[in-house]
């Protein structure tokens, strides 16, 4: 600002002045509804039981793995003498098989979780309350957003890793690279659904509605990648693939160029679908 | 001397071909206090949110004189919605220090206007319960606190105490009354009482237009007509037939009575407004006696303020 | 593969879930209990949350609450 302004404020706001100089600077208010965000998601118990969930989807998976020869063979009602040859199964199996669990399930519950984070705000008049103070949209959103990326982020980082530790103990030690590499991959698909989920929550007055149309875009997109590669491989929805793959390579997966544009058009929708989150806000930060 | 503190300038909205809000101007002065007055969905909450700045007007501004350029209006104002709505797993003292975070006060700056705001609106006991059990009463009030945190030039308020039960709106009427010295308060209502009750100045809106503005003490005196009331038998037929023949005569111009302007029988009452008071009555006493009517009572006064507001709004 | 089972490995690798598992169901029913109003009778979210093995605390916790 210039002197000018100075100036201009001290006329009419002279009183006041010394006030506005304890204003705290615009990263207070984000640090302040990043705050409650986390708050929120502490008190809705949210905060423990997504992570624990993802904890045990991620240590079913090597238990199930490791014990299905023998529940087989107990339940299968074989005649005598049958041999049963089941492949003793790959620890780097397990961790894609962990992976597409948390792919099904895992998302179903944090897009469900997050679903109403922006709609029952501004459907009840709570978020009035909060954008007619001087706060930025963008600020509002993207709080919400990073705490979506902490319960996501963290609830998987958790869940993975007891599925890549109980791998370990009862199948076969995983190197670190494809295990970071594959939760890497997974970890920004999922950041790809759930801010579709907080766009769509924003944009939707019905929270299931929120839900249902991320999801659906999720199974579109990963369906795609899947009936034809070729023309999908530089979508967000060739992640989950990726992921697998890079789970099952030993060390470092060699990724195509067309994979590392999945990788980038995944960033790039992401930071477009906020955006358009903030704009649509914007345009009506509260209902009646 | 008062300066100006705001003004809203040819501000509209419609929804779809619909037009809520038409062109309004209004300006309100640094320390009045201003109630919007108009009958329901005449566009007063839509008019507020504009000003607040949570609805995109179609057309028309909304600007502060003490603002600088490039500042952001909602720093100046406090707002308080007909129902407010608060994140229910909150406590009263923890929301009113977010709201001061929010407005950009420091952490241990926010937590005393808060203990203090609290305690002032009278919630201080009930500061640390969750704001889901908190009644509606405590939650006006509680918005209230809120909207004050950073000391806003206007404090805007929709509806304020319409929600309330007769004793919630009592408090918060009482709380209003001491605010109003302290900062510039603009609030909506459609309670022609509260507003005679609270505010300096007034502007009547009807179907998205300002219908009549001004100070309620000009208001008053320039729209005061001498009025007078004459209460029938309602049994006895012949003064009900003389004063429907009456009504119709004077409607119809069939004959004009230069002492009276505008005549209206309202069940058994027969409201006159008159032209010249003195005449009007002495006319009037003539009449009823060369047609003998029977009339249980004849009241002479002035118009009040609900008399021109029911007939600004009522149109 | 190890076709016999020791069984102190097993207890050993499955109290974990298990105790995951009750965590879950214990909060759920904490908050069912406390909570004012569920959707749906108190009576079967309690039912749920203990016979619907993981995908009963879950969807208790995703459904059964009134959002505040």
């Amino acid at each position: 600002m210039n002197g000018a302004n100075e100036v201009y404020r001290g006329t009419h706001r002279g009183a006041e002045a010394p006030r506005s100089a304890t204003r705290s600077s615009g990263g207070a208010v984000f640090l302040t509804l990043l705050g409650k965000e986390c708050l929120e998601l502490l008190r809705s118990f949210k905060l423990i039981w997504v992570p624990i969930v993802f904890a045990v989807l991620g240590i079913m998976q090597p238990v199930l793995s490791y014990y299905m020869p023998i529940i087989i063979e107990k339940a299968g009602n074989m005649p005598e003498g049958t041999v049963i040859e089941i492949p003793a199964p790959m620890g780097s199996q397990v961790l894609a098989d962990t992976l597409s669990q948390f792919g099904v399930m895992g998302i179903l519950i944090l897009a469900l979780a997050c679903m109403g984070i922006v709609s029952g705000e501004r459907n009840s008049g709570a978020s009035a309350l909060v954008l007619v103070k001087p706060v930025s949209y963008a600020s509002y959103i993207l709080s919400k957003w990073l705490s979506i990326m902490l319960l996501s982020w963290g609830s998987l980082l958790l869940g993975y890793g007891a599925a890549w530790y109980y791998t370990w103990l009862l199948i076969e030690y995983v190197d670190v690279v494809p295990f970071l590499l594959s939760f890497v991959l997974y970890g920004l698909w999922f950041s790809f659904v759930l801010t579709v989920t907080l766009l769509f929550s924003t944009a939707l007055r019905s929270a299931a509605g929120a839900a249902f149309t991320s999801l659906g875009a999720a199974i579109l997109l990963t369906v795609l990648a899947g009936l034809i590669p070729k023309y999908m491989a530089w979508s967000p929805g060739a992640l989950t693939g990726l992921a697998y793959q890079a789970a099952t390579s030993p060390g470092w997966l060699q990724m195509e160029p067309a994979s590392w544009w999945a990788v980038i058009t995944a960033l790039i929708a992401i930071a477009a679908l906020l955006a358009a989150s903030v704009v649509l806000l914007k345009r009506a930060p509260a209902r009646d | 001397m008062t300066a100006q503190l705001m003004e809203v300038k040819g501000l509209s909205k419609s929804f779809g071909t619909m037009k809520a809000v038409k062109s309004i101007d209004f300006s309100i002065q640094e320390g009045r206090c201003v109630a919007l007055l108009g009958p329901n969905g005449a566009g007063k909450t839509t008019t507020i949110r504009m000003l607040t700045g949570l609805l995109a007007p179609t057309a028309g501004e909304v600007s502060f004189r003490s603002l600088a350029p490039g500042e952001d209006r909602r720093a100046l104002i406090g707002y308080l919605p007909q129902t407010p709505a608060f994140h229910n797993w909150m406590s009263g003292m923890e929301y009113v220090v977010y709201a001061g975070r929010l407005c950009g006060l420091g952490v241990s700056e926010a937590k005393n206007r808060a203990k203090e705001l609290l305690e002032r609106v009278g919630l201080a006991d009930a500061a640390k319960r969750k704001l889901g059990g908190y009644s509606g009463g405590m939650k006006q009030r509680l918005g209230l606190a809120q909207a004050l945190v950073h000391q806003p030039k206007l404090l805007v308020m929709d509806e304020p105490v319409s929600a309330l039960d007769p004793l919630g709106r009592r408090e918060v009427l009482r709380l209003l009354k001491e605010l109003k010295s302290e900062t510039t308060v603009l609030f909506s209502t459609h309670v022609l009482h509260d507003a005679e009750e609270l505010c300096d100045d007034v502007v009547i809106i009807r179907s998205g237009e300002v219908a009549l503005q001004g100070s309620l003490a000009s208001i008053r005196s320039q729209h005061r007509q001498p009025v007078i009331e004459l209460k029938l038998d309602e049994d006895n037929t012949r003064g009900m037939d003389w004063a429907r023949a009456f009504v119709q005569r004077t409607n119809s111009g069939e004959a004009s009575y230069s002492w009276l302007s505008e005549a209206e029988l309202r069940g058994n009452r027969l409201h006159l407004t008159a032209a010249h008071m003195d005449q009007a009555r002495q006319a009037l006493l003539e009449e009823l006696a060369r047609h003998s009517v029977p009339f249980s009572r004849l009241e002479v006064g002035y118009s009040s303020l609900e008399d021109l507001f029911m007939k600004v709004v009522g149109e | 593969m190890n076709e016999t089972l020791e069984l102190s490995k097993m207890v050993g690798l499955l109290v974990p879930l298990i105790i995951l598992q009750l965590i879950l169901m214990i909060i759920a029913l904490v908050l069912c209990v406390k909570t004012e109003e569920t959707r749906g009778p108190k009576l079967m979210w309690v039912l749920i949350i203990i016979f619907g093995q993981l995908i009963g605390p879950i969807a208790f916790f995703l459904f059964g609450r009134r959002q505040a």
